[in-house]
């Protein structure tokens, strides 16, 4: 971390010795510019960094909300019902390998520009990882783990939400961990092409501008915002299935 | 089914055939257990124990023949894993999101409480979780495990998961417990711990029995070791498909099905046997079950008379 602090601030000071103006690799004084840029109110009085920390920040929220819903949902249902195994099975597989920033034009159609859409977007997006997740876990299941619960007085219902549920939960939260990644992703990129407020909109938008100083920034921020929810879903985890360890065995 | 006839009765396999294609493995087998009887089943490998096992527990259904167990009170197949049979396996023991106490409570909550009585009546799941920990409490003190009822089954050793994978299923108290091989990857001291704490068991049964109850623990062991065989069980049951087959007008060998059933000696938990006195037992099953030049008759070991 200290070397890339270093590094960068040698290659800036290089790059301004060259051009003193230079405003791609901005030195720390025009950063600091750049973030009060963003701190400060502007001329409609709204400071950038509120505006696209709400937006941005509720898009992924009820984006990745709705995902883990649905995902978990028909996972546990692919998993434990057969009939739905078979006809579930084929679409999501193939759903999966739809790299959903190619089909962004296709949300922009049926969802608008609006809130709708980047909530459907990052919820489709990772809805097929986290159901063949969920699945795969609820299959490589020892049988002997659901017979033994049959005999054990459980009904099936209760052999799904007592021992599969249990059982899959530690690596369902694993599996939105690796998901925040990708539904970042989609969300920035979309943002970048219809926003109108938000991170990828102002990434954008400074970049054309040559405004690397608040680009820098934004991402900075960004990489700390993917890395809290990440360490939060950690310590839900670890909360939740203290038995669940990694490192033993 | 009279009240005396229910109280004795384990389970009945009759004429239980299995094969897969062409591959016979079970043939016309008969096997009645009574409540309270230790059975040690041993066979070669590749008799078909774990079949039978399967085909009892409902897992695997034979393709001939009924097996019967009391499923609340009355007599009927066992086609599915059900609440009336117990099982204990050598891997997959114990569920390990659970603690070594909910493992063994585990079962009294899902026989005892539904899924809406959980979710919706607080206080009252509360109350029963209590009881039914409680409960598990003292079981686990039982079997030596007081001090490690709060450790997660990867934190325990394999005799202590044994130990707890044992409890969780007697605690139900089912019409009977099938043990398939439980350790078989114990060490040799451990091994005797384990077969100590079952021979306890056996004698709750005997104590039931002398005050006329029905003896709560029936089992089903199945070992590879015959030493274990004699300890622990009751009676010797061996599965084999040396016998002589030809003499029943097969072209080939149909399967192979019960060669040996007698009476083993019993002994205390606090007892530990001598070995050498049982080298004619031994002996006797080695010719019988597991050797495959000796062909005989296959009721000529069958003691069909009462055990006691």
């Amino acid at each position: 971390m200290l070397l890339l602090l270093v590094g960068y601030t040698w290659v800036s000071h290089r790059q301004h010795q060259v051009n003193p103006d230079d405003t791609t690799i901005p030195s720390w004084s025009q950063m600091y510019k750049g973030v009060e840029k963003f701190i400060q109110p502007d001329q409609k009085e709204e400071r950038w960094i509120v505006e696209d920390s709400i937006a941005t920040g509720r898009r992924l929220f009820f984006g990745l909300g709705l995902g883990v819903v649905f995902g978990f949902t028909i996972g546990m249902m692919m998993g434990c019902i057969t009939p739905i195994e078979a006809f579930l099975q084929p679409p999501i597989s193939l759903l999966a390998k739809v790299p959903q920033t190619a089909a962004l034009a296709v949300y922009f159609v049926f969802f608008g520009t609006g809130m709708e859409m980047y909530v459907a977007m990052i919820a489709f997006g990772i809805i097929p990882a986290l159901a063949v997740t969920v699945y795969l876990a609820i299959k490589d299941l020892p049988s002997e783990m659901l017979d033994k619960a049959y005999t054990l007085g459980a009904s099936h219902f209760e052999v799904a939400t007592e021992v599969v549920f249990k059982q899959v939960l530690p690596k369902f939260i694993d599996a939105v961990r690796l998901a925040i990644g990708p539904a970042i992703v989609f969300l920035i990129a979309a943002e970048m092409v219809v926003g109108d407020v938000g991170f990828g909109y102002r990434i954008r938008l400074q970049f054309k501008l040559t405004n690397m100083n608040v680009v820098y920034p934004y991402l900075v921020m960004l990489a700390f915002f993917g890395f809290a929810l990440d360490y939060c879903l950690r310590f839900l985890q670890a909360k939740l299935c203290p038995w669940y360890q990694r490192d033993s065995k | 089914m009279t009240a005396v006839e229910q109280h004795n009765f384990g389970l009945h396999c009759r004429e239980v055939s299995h094969w897969f294609g062409d591959n016979k493995v079970l043939f016309d087998l008969n096997l009645k257990v009574d409540a309270g009887q230790f059975v040690a089943l041993v066979g070669p490998s590749g008799c078909g124990k774990s079949t039978l096992l399967r085909a009892i527990l409902g897992t695997d259904l034979p393709q001939e023949g009924e097996i019967l167990t009391l499923q609340n009170g009355r007599l009927a197949n066992a086609d599915r894993p059900g609440r009336d049979r117990g099982i204990v396996y050598q891997k997959y023991s114990l569920y390990p999101f659970l603690t070594a106490l909910d493992n063994v409570a585990l079962g009294l909550k899902l026989d005892q409480t539904t899924t809406m009585f959980r979710w919706f009546n607080w206080s009252g799941w509360a109350k029963k979780q209590k009881e039914f920990r409680d409960r598990a409490a003292v079981f686990l003190d039982k079997v030596g495990l007081g001090q490690a009822m709060h450790l997660y089954p990867s934190q325990m050793s394999g005799g202590m998961q044994q130990r707890v994978a044992i409890a969780q299923a007697l605690i139900m108290e089912p019409e009977i417990i099938l043990l398939d091989e439980p350790f078989g990857a114990l060490d040799e001291a451990t091994r005797e711990e384990l077969q100590e704490m079952l021979l306890q068991f056996y004698e709750e049964n005997k104590e039931a029995m002398a005050e006329g109850k029905k003896p709560p623990y029936t089992l089903i062991i199945v070992t590879h070791e015959l030493n274990e065989a004699i300890r622990v069980g009751d009676r010797l049951v061996g599965l084999s498909q040396y016998w002589d087959w030809k003499v029943d007008g097969h072209q080939r060998s149909p399967g192979a099905t019960v060669v040996y059933d007698k009476p083993a000696p019993v002994f205390r938990s606090d007892e530990r046997p001598d070995y050498e006195m049982f080298a004619d037992i031994r002996h006797e099953i080695r010719q019988v079950v597991y050797n495959p030049e000796v062909l005989q008759q296959r009721d000529e070991h069958v003691n069909l008379s009462p055990t006691r």
